[in-house]
């Protein structure tokens, strides 16, 4: 099993090197690269232990926040703090605007950390011009962690909630 | 069927005088028998007709109560309202058309209510929507754009309400930012858009427009008396509500596809025209801040762009904005 030191190690050492293509595996856990246009792509896949696979240090900028999903499938980027939320979807704002909780401010937030949604379910609204937008999940699991407050303005692709999915 | 009728409406009221069965049995091309039966349906539906021995039929009063038949009747559209669903009293037109959506109804479907005993407004507030007085009414939409776009369709819809205002009428409507639509600084008309989207497709919106038309003053809410109003209070007529709807939905129409078709440059300008405080002072309230700006216009993607003093120009996509004396804060 490689740890993630030694991942970080092989990134380097491909993203040095004129290997386009690099697969590797052991004890039914498989690593596999790709290089894209100079950048390093690591896939992992099916194993037994979850292997955090870790991006490479940006050392190209950090792309703009996903265009094309609303759930991104994104690996913790940094290292994890102890203790950390285990998560591997985020739900981010479809467009720019003010990120309400609850459908009124009487009423209760559509979702508390800990709650289990399924795709369909609306987690907020994201409210522009007056036009209020019911954000749904589209991912199945829990919501281990809302990372914006009430009443605040999003950004565009702004992460809103973290999720494990199921 | 249902545009036999409305040929029948049509002749009806072109004609100065009266036309009689047999010319309309020919140019609609039924029985005298079949001209007889429509007219009993329309009589049933509340249109008035004198039938004079020997002279024909006239149309001498139109419905005043409305009703899916008559409202159709008079539409002309090719997609709005094609289907269109009229109620005596409903919680709340957005409810009943997001149900709409989520069974399926093709984009244009319209649901419109004399009464709305919950009316929506911003953040659940409640829209006083009284019997009868005024247009509750929700619109179905899908439209091929991105989540992103979809607020340039609640500026449109505001765009066509003053217009419609403008034409019927002499006053001189106003869009307050980003959609609300004021006479004298006060508000008659609220538009409220919901949608349901994913990160690059909107499935539906629901767009909701509530118009105050022929409350009188006592009608209206004391506690909003200084900052609403009715058609009917600001410019001193009674106002048809049927074809109010109609001539709504007819430009509505119009400028959505125009819209699609061409882009938002041509609702831009027109929303710009009609503007609220474009050019002047306000203050602006964001989670963090309050300022000072001066209201320039609005963004190709409809933000509304205030310039601080010292020159930088924001662009707002929610926010606060005190509007100062006459207009209410939003």
């Amino acid at each position: 099993m490689l740890k993630v030191q030694e991942i970080r190690e092989i990134i380097k050492l491909i993203d040095q090197s004129n290997i386009d293509e690099f697969s590797y595996e052991s004890d039914g856990a498989k690593v596999k690269m790709k290089k894209h246009q100079g950048q390093v792509v690591t896939t992992p896949v099916q194993q037994g232990q979850p292997v955090q696979a870790e991006q490479p240090e940006p050392q190209s900028a950090p792309a703009a926040p996903a265009r094309e999903q609303q759930v991104k499938e994104t690996p913790e980027p940094k290292e994890e703090q102890q203790g950390s939320l285990d998560y591997d979807k985020e739900i981010t704002s479809p467009m720019v605007g003010t990120y309400y909780a609850s459908p009124s401010p009487d009423q209760e937030a559509y979702v508390k950390q800990g709650d289990q949604v399924k795709e369909e379910s609306v987690v907020c609204i994201v409210e522009a011009m007056k036009l209020f937008n019911e954000i749904e999940a589209e991912v199945s699991g829990e919501i281990v962690e809302i990372l914006v407050e009430d009443g605040e303005l999003v950004e565009y692709g702004q992460p809103l909630f973290r999720v494990k999915s199921k | 069927m249902e545009s036999t009728r409305k040929q029948l409406i049509d002749l009806l009221e072109n004609e100065q005088g009266h036309i009689s069965g047999q010319q309309l049995s020919e140019a609609l091309n039924i029985s005298r028998t079949a001209v007889w039966k429509h007219m009993n349906e329309l009589k049933k539906d509340g249109y008035e007709i004198e039938a004079v021995r020997r002279k024909g039929y006239k149309i001498v009063s139109y419905p005043d109560k409305i009703s899916g038949n008559t409202l159709q009747w008079g539409l002309d559209t090719a997609w709005i309202g094609q289907q269109l669903y009229h109620y005596d009293q409903v919680e709340s037109t957005q409810d009943i058309v997001h149900q709409m959506a989520k069974q399926g109804k093709p984009h244009g479907t319209v649901v419109i209510a004399d009464e709305q005993v919950k009316g929506k407004g911003r953040m659940a507030r409640e829209w006083h929507s009284p019997q009868g007085k005024g247009i509750w009414m929700s619109i179905l939409l899908r439209p091929p754009l991105p989540p992103v776009q979809a607020p340039q369709i609640t500026l449109l819809t505001a765009t066509v309400l003053a217009e419609m205002v403008a034409a019927e009428s002499t006053l001189d409507p106003q869009i307050k930012w980003p959609n609300d639509i004021l006479v004298n600084h006060k508000k008659v008309s609220g538009i409220l858009t919901e949608m349901q989207a994913e990160q690059d497709r909107i499935q539906y919106i629901v767009l909701g427009i509530g118009m105050n038309v022929n409350q009188d003053a006592v009608d209206l809410p004391p506690a909003i008396a200084h900052k609403a109003s009715s058609l009917k209070e600001e410019s001193g007529m009674e106002w048809n509500i049927q074809r109010t709807i109609q001539s709504i939905l007819r430009t509505f129409e119009t400028t959505y596809d125009q819209f699609i078709d061409k882009g938002f440059e041509q609702v831009k300008a027109k929303w710009e025209h009609y503007g609220y405080r474009i050019g002047e002072r306000v203050t602006i309230s964001t989670m963090r801040d309050t300022w000072e700006a001066t209201l320039i216009g609005i963004e190709s993607d409809g933000a509304l762009r205030a310039k601080r003093d010292y020159g930088k120009v924001e662009k707002l996509y929610s926010a606060e904005i005190h509007w100062g004396e006459g207009g209410y804060d939003a």
